[in-house]
């Protein structure tokens, strides 16, 4: 069975985690949701709002062109979505003085920069090239290098680019890029009945001879790199998107570098990140309960107030680092882990599940059950792998999905 | 696969199972050489990165041994520990690993014969299973 047919497949009938009773079991907690709040117990008021301060307020408005003249800026992308490209507008009018700054030399999405204009330029060149997205095939191999080459710095923005980001959950594909090919081109409902009006299946080929000459499209990665893993970088921006701080902090320090020679942050440097964990910064109180089951949001009446996962919906937080300022447990939407591990760690899911699993409360019978009813307790985490590691592929320890020789082996 | 001798590391727990791994040494129990042990505080100190890092360095197999359950010297470390080797062999599982390159077991001060059992099995078992899948890709 492929991997395609397992993610499409409905869940078997045979299936003991007690997947069915969910629903109404959902019920049950919707309703005693209300409850939890104990009617005379005041809630805690929540805190006044800081005063409104302006996150561009890090990056003031420009004096013109530097003492030394423009300096030069690419901003590239990869294998991305494009919101990294689009998130840096949320600089607002502060992006217009960036040019005062900068000469564009290259931004696919907004510039008319080309690769041969890039391949024309001498090594060092660019001043700093803004990376966005995960490296996925040859074209993005081949332009992360020589931007690598031809830059001073090289800032990688956005988590795909930082860990991986979505484009890396391809890596949990076993057949790597046949089988992804296979079935986007060939078996997906929308292709299949194209392909059946075909006398052989029309799919991509990397090169191709035509009557004007050879036309080459990149040829596809089985594995989806993070930029790091592919070339030498100076800083990280993590953030799916990042957020406007974070970008006002880099432009800002490229600024003062440019018109007052203030020294720039040590390489390395992850740009708009604290040094503790997004639980440090989310305003929502935790109460160490126990939970017994894994709610979606959209199942119960969440909690203005208290920890998500006191109310048993999968919030990453407890292993993803600060920085974001918690917009979405603020918003009662689970953190998804897009801003990476903390420092010290280097496997953000096994951080995360380690937590998870903590959260299920010793039983009575626990001294006595066996390993059965532990998985069946487990299993109401859905897709463990998928979940906790949707962001941070690339740098997991495994890296990607593996094939056993022999299977069973019983 | 005759001559495939699997690297298996063995995580065992200060209190019971690295005691009762010195059992059957000093019983000279006979037993596979295949395994390499790391003595842990308690099984809950072995966290899930510490075993997907020993399968990503190459081991072929982990087992994680601690006290019997209610026989925990740090109370509820080992029930911890099966919930989170529960979750991180659905993990396994999922990237395409047989999940039994993973075992949990209960292995007391005492019990030297039972941590034979235990290893001589496992290393049957990783025998049959053949090396880690992770040999070979990058």
């Amino acid at each position: 069975m492929g991997f395609f047919d397992r993610l499409f497949n409905k869940h078997p009938e045979s299936c003991k985690c007690g997947c069915k009773d969910d629903k109404k079991e959902a019920k049950k907690d919707a309703k005693a949701a209300p409850t939890k709040a104990a009617p005379g117990k005041a809630l805690p008021v929540k805190a006044a709002p800081k005063e409104a301060v302006n996150p561009l307020d890090a990056f003031p408005l420009l004096p013109g062109a530097p003492p030394g003249g423009k300096i030069k800026l690419a901003i590239y992308w990869a294998a991305g979505c494009g919101g990294c490209d689009v998130s840096l507008l949320d600089t607002a009018e502060r992006i217009l003085t960036v040019s005062d700054m900068a000469e564009i030399v290259m931004w696919p999405i907004a510039a008319d920069g080309k690769e041969k204009d890039i391949e024309a330029m001498k090594d060092q060149e660019i001043t700093v090239s803004i990376i966005n997205g995960a490296v996925r095939n040859t074209e993005n191999e081949h332009m992360v290098k020589l931007l690598r080459k031809k830059s001073l710095l090289v800032v990688s923005y956005g988590t795909c680019a930082c860990f991986g980001g979505s484009p890396a959950l391809a890596n949990l594909v076993p057949g790597g890029k046949d089988e992804i090919i296979d079935y986007v081109y060939k078996k997906c409902p929308t292709m299949k009945a194209f392909q059946d009006t075909q006398k052989t299946p029309v799919v991509p080929k990397t090169s191709v001879m035509t009557p004007d000459g050879e036309i080459t499209i990149p040829e596809l990665y089985d594995t989806v790199k993070s930029l790091d893993q592919t070339i030498d970088v100076d800083y990280s921006i993590p953030g799916c998107p990042p957020t406007q701080e974070s970008i006002a902090q880099l432009l800002a320090a490229v600024a003062g570098f440019v018109y007052n020679g203030v020294a720039l942050p040590p390489k390395g440097t992850m740009i708009g990140v604290t040094a503790k964990t997004l639980c440090e910064e989310c305003p929502r109180k935790k109460e160490m309960r126990r939970i017994t089951k894994i709610v979606e949001p959209h199942e119960i009446d969440v909690d203005p107030e208290l920890c998500l996962m006191d109310q048993g919906i999968l919030c990453l937080g407890a292993a993803t680092v600060g920085g974001c300022g918690a917009k979405c447990t603020r918003a009662a939407s689970p953190c998804r882990g897009c801003y990476g591990p903390t420092k010290m760690v280097s496997e953000m899911g096994a951080s995360v599940f380690t937590a998870v699993a903590s959260l299920f409360p010793v039983l009575d019978g626990d001294p006595t059950c066996n390993e059965e009813e532990i998985i069946k307790i487990m299993s109401s985490v859905k897709d463990p792998l998928g979940y906790f590691y949707a962001f941070t592929m690339s740098k997991s320890l495994i890296k990607r999905s593996v094939v056993e020789k022999k299977k069973g082996g019983q | 696969m005759a001559d495939f001798e699997p690297k298996i590391i063995a995580f065992c727990c200060n209190w019971c199972s690295y005691a009762g791994a010195d059992g059957a040494g000093v019983a000279r129990l006979q037993m596979p050489t295949n395994f390499r042990i790391i003595r842990t505080m308690c099984s809950a100190r072995v966290d899930p990165e510490h075993v997907l890092r020993a399968l990503s360095k190459g081991a072929d197999g982990v087992i994680i041994l601690g006290c019997h359950p209610a026989d925990c010297h740090y109370i509820g470390g080992n029930y911890r520990a099966r919930r989170r080797i529960a979750l991180l062999r659905m993990v396994l599982e999922q990237y395409g690993f047989d999940p039994k390159r993973l075992r949990l077991e209960w292995v007391s001060a005492s019990e030297g014969e039972k941590f034979q059992n235990t290893i001589t099995s496992f290393v049957k078992t990783i025998k049959e299973l053949g090396p880690t899948p992770l040999m070979g890709v990058e």
